[in-house]
């Protein structure tokens, strides 16, 4: 369980995220939705510390309290959030110095001292588990993107992490190869891979969310499960999303 | 040939002055003699070995390249140094420096003497033990042989200043200053040649070259289109320079000289170099073998006995001198690569570690590395070098020439390779970052796996310019001693004449140096972005 209590963001003057709380549990995935300059990848970039907030708190799993920026302990407490927390950028960012292998092997070896072997035999199970075992040696600028952000998938889960922020995943992506992450998230998923996402791709979330939470302007208008939401809209702004994608 | 003291000392002066800021270190008083406590007498006889200091580019003759074995040193000094390492019982050590820097280069304990046509003055004895003069010099006007001018009166009546050309910093300089500091233009020439040759060609409108006679002397069968102006005017000695504290080598040197005189070696000496003159005799010390005084038994026409052979300055000149001297110039240039191969790492690493200690390290500590840069890239290298050479054995650090020339032209170079790490690093998109931060890496394994790695294919094709720029900078070296290829040129080039003829060979040699460095860079810069390719 992911848990965010009263977290406000500011930049300058304007104010970002404005007392946001908000669960995310285990297991499950929750899509952050809303329109862009929201706030919801601001959100979901505090959790790992990528973003410095200035009030409030997050608890991973009851264990680890992340403060706002300057706050005693931060510094650990990010170590420890991105040990176990791992995340999917939307171009990516694959090392392009590194071959497919290299990059999913990275950071097992380098940060958690794996043995580069156990690294590497892990690392090919997780490219077949996405479909990419035969690209290992490749460059990543050999790959589409769909298959770069099948690897960047395999990369954070190769830190064996208990939950995965997919910042707007699928973006960078035409159809065809959203259908292939969706197919992946579907997957992991059923495997019991707790996974937050940001997207404002409707049909995307539809397919993956099972928990959705809407942002508007730094606050939480709705938050319940796929099938409240998106059957039954409360807010007016929701319901204006939706309306959207039908068009 | 000899230039005036004080403007070596102020020019050193100022230098040092430079350098406490430079070193931003005022504990260390500045005692140019620190660490030479004992009597170098003592040291030469110690070790056997007896350092002299001379620049063997100033040429003939002096100290030159034997014409038809330029390994091989000749010139009266050489044989000066032998006759002095001769009375020491030790043997004579010749040690290269730039002509002007050969004082500093005693207070730097490199050499036990200069001997290489320095003139006596007050101000240069108030500062260094200087001999009894080994040969008085006198100063000629040299003109051309097809301009209608005789006489120094001939100069004065042309309907402008005469132009004359003189060695920079020279006694002739002093002189004309002197004398007719509102009558004649003066203009300062690196090298003895080079007066003449500007002269010959009648460069800038030159008129005359005021320069030392016994250099007229031994190069006149070189400058045919050249003649003598007048009678030879200001009369001066060359000594030899100790440093003060060394009273008893000085003894020893001048009871040489002395012997020397008596006995007619130096005399046969001068006259195998054709500089023995009236001047010489009338110093009236020569005795005979009984000791009685040999007054003017023996005139300066009689001096070419049977025994004394004179030498004829006759240099290989044209193409052929490819063949005599182009093996020199090639091992000169591996003393270029070598000192920009090790140079041009240790560039990159101190830069690389300023850009780091800037973009990363702490904010307190971020003002280090900026004044660092601006302060190395905004002075020119040859004061750096001069400085790290000059003044590190002041402060008690003891640095060979070669590890000096290293390590000024790494620092020097260090500032630049900073700037472009800065900009490859400042390129590498911000996401990469992120995504390392992501995977739990700390700031040091992002620095060390993600972004020197994907700067250092960034920067590949600045750096390989400025390997190449650097191959070239390692001309400024010979400033503290180091013979590299541009100085090894110079020395033959000054010494044929064959300027143009060295001066292709040498231009391929760096080429030949650097062109293969581009090919190298190319490749290296296709393999690491060796992605690209598939």
């Amino acid at each position: 369980m992911i848990e965010i209590r009263q977290l406000v963001k500011r930049f300058g003057k304007q104010t970002i995220l404005d007392h946001v709380s908000l669960r995310l549990p285990d297991g499950q995935v929750s899509v952050l939705l809303g329109p862009s300059g929201s706030g919801k990848s601001t959100l979901l970039r505090t959790i790992n510390g990528l973003e410095p907030f200035d009030s409030g708190e997050i608890w991973i799993h009851d264990e680890i309290r992340l403060g706002e920026a300057g706050s005693p302990g931060r510094d650990d407490a990010v170590a420890a959030i991105r040990r176990q927390v791992g995340m999917v950028f939307q171009q990516f960012n694959l090392f392009p110095h590194r071959t497919v292998l290299q990059n999913v092997v990275e950071a097992p070896i380098y940060v958690l001292g794996k043995p580069r072997g156990q690294a590497e035999s892990r690392a090919l199970e997780l490219l077949d588990q996405v479909g990419l075992r035969d690209k290992a040696h490749q460059w990543p600028s050999s790959l589409s993107g769909g298959q770069q952000q099948r690897v960047a998938i395999a990369r954070a889960l190769a830190m064996e992490p208990t939950a995965i922020l997919f910042d707007e995943p699928t973006s960078a992506l035409d159809p065809k190869m959203t259908a292939e992450i969706t197919s992946v998230i579907k997957e992991l998923s059923s495997m019991g891979q707790t996974m937050i996402i940001v997207t404002h791709a409707m049909q995307f979330a539809r397919r993956v969310a099972k928990q959705v939470s809407v942002l508007h302007s730094g606050h939480i208008v709705e938050t319940g499960t796929a099938e409240q939401v998106f059957d039954a809209p409360q807010h007016a702004l929701t319901k204006s999303l939706l309306a959207q994608e039908a068009d | 040939m000899a230039k005036s003291l004080c403007l070596s000392r102020g020019c050193f002066t100022n230098l040092v002055t430079c350098a406490w800021w430079f070193a931003g270190c005022l504990l260390v008083s500045l005692n140019p003699a620190a660490g030479q406590q004992t009597d170098a007498l003592h040291r030469i006889q110690q070790s056997g070995v007896f350092r002299w200091g001379a620049d063997r580019e100033g040429g003939g003759p002096f100290v030159y390249p034997d014409p038809n074995d330029p390994v091989r040193l000749l010139g009266f000094e050489v044989e000066i140094a032998e006759l002095l390492a001769a009375r020491l019982g030790v043997e004579a050590q010749f040690c290269q420096g730039q002509w002007d820097k050969l004082p500093d280069l005693l207070d730097r304990g490199d050499v036990d003497i200069v001997l290489n046509g320095y003139e006596w003055s007050a101000n240069r004895a108030h500062r260094y033990g200087t001999s009894v003069p080994y040969y008085i010099y006198e100063l000629q006007l040299l003109g051309r042989a097809s301009d209608p001018a005789e006489s120094w009166e001939d100069l004065f009546r042309l309907p402008r200043k005469p132009r004359i050309a003189v060695l920079g910093g020279s006694a002739a300089q002093d002189y004309l200053q002197t004398l007719y500091p509102d009558r004649v233009d003066i203009i300062q020439y690196e090298g003895a040649t080079d007066a003449m040759r500007g002269v010959e060609l009648a460069l800038d409108g030159l008129d005359a070259n005021l320069q030392d006679l016994p250099v007229w002397t031994f190069y006149r069968g070189s400058f045919t289109r050249l003649k003598a102006l007048g009678d030879p005017v200001g009369r001066g000695y060359y000594v030899v320079l100790t440093r003060k504290a060394d009273s008893a080598l000085l003894q020893v040197i001048n009871d040489t000289l002395i012997d020397a005189l008596r006995d007619g070696r130096l005399r046969n000496i001068y006259t195998k170099y054709q500089m023995w003159n009236t001047t010489q005799a009338q110093r009236g010390l020569e005795t005979n073998p009984t000791g009685g005084f040999v007054g003017d038994a023996r005139q300066p026409a009689d001096a070419v006995d049977s025994e004394t052979e004179t030498t004829d300055y006759v240099a290989v000149r044209g193409w052929g001198v490819i063949w005599q001297r182009g093996w020199l110039l090639v091992r000169a240039a591996g003393m270029t690569a070598v000192l920009a191969i090790l140079a041009m790492p240790l560039a990159i690493l101190i830069g690389l570690l300023a850009t780091l200690l800037r973009l990363y390290g702490p904010r307190w500590l971020a003002w280090l590395p900026i004044s660092y840069i601006e302060l190395v890239r905004g002075t020119p290298l040859v004061l750096q070098l001069y400085v790290l050479f000059f003044l590190l054995p002041e402060l008690g650090i003891a640095i060979g020439a070669f590890w000096a020339a290293i390590l000024g032209l790494a620092i020097n170079y260090s500032a630049y390779e900073a700037e472009i790490y800065r900009a490859g690093i400042q390129a590498i998109p911000r996401g990469q970052i992120e995504a390392a931060q992501a995977l739990g890496m700390s700031r040091w394994l992002t620095i060390r796996r993600i972004i020197v790695p994907q700067a250092t294919r960034i920067v590949v094709p600045p750096v390989t310019n400025d390997f190449i720029a650097l191959f070239k900078d390692t001309a400024v070296c010979s400033v503290i001693t180091v013979v590299e290829l541009s100085k090894e040129y110079y020395i033959h080039a000054r010494s044929t004449g064959a300027i143009v003829e060295l001066g292709l060979l040498t231009a391929l040699l760096y080429l030949a140096m650097s062109y293969p460095l581009s090919i190298l860079a190319t490749r290296l810069e296709r393999w690491l972005h060796r992605e690209r390719q598939e």
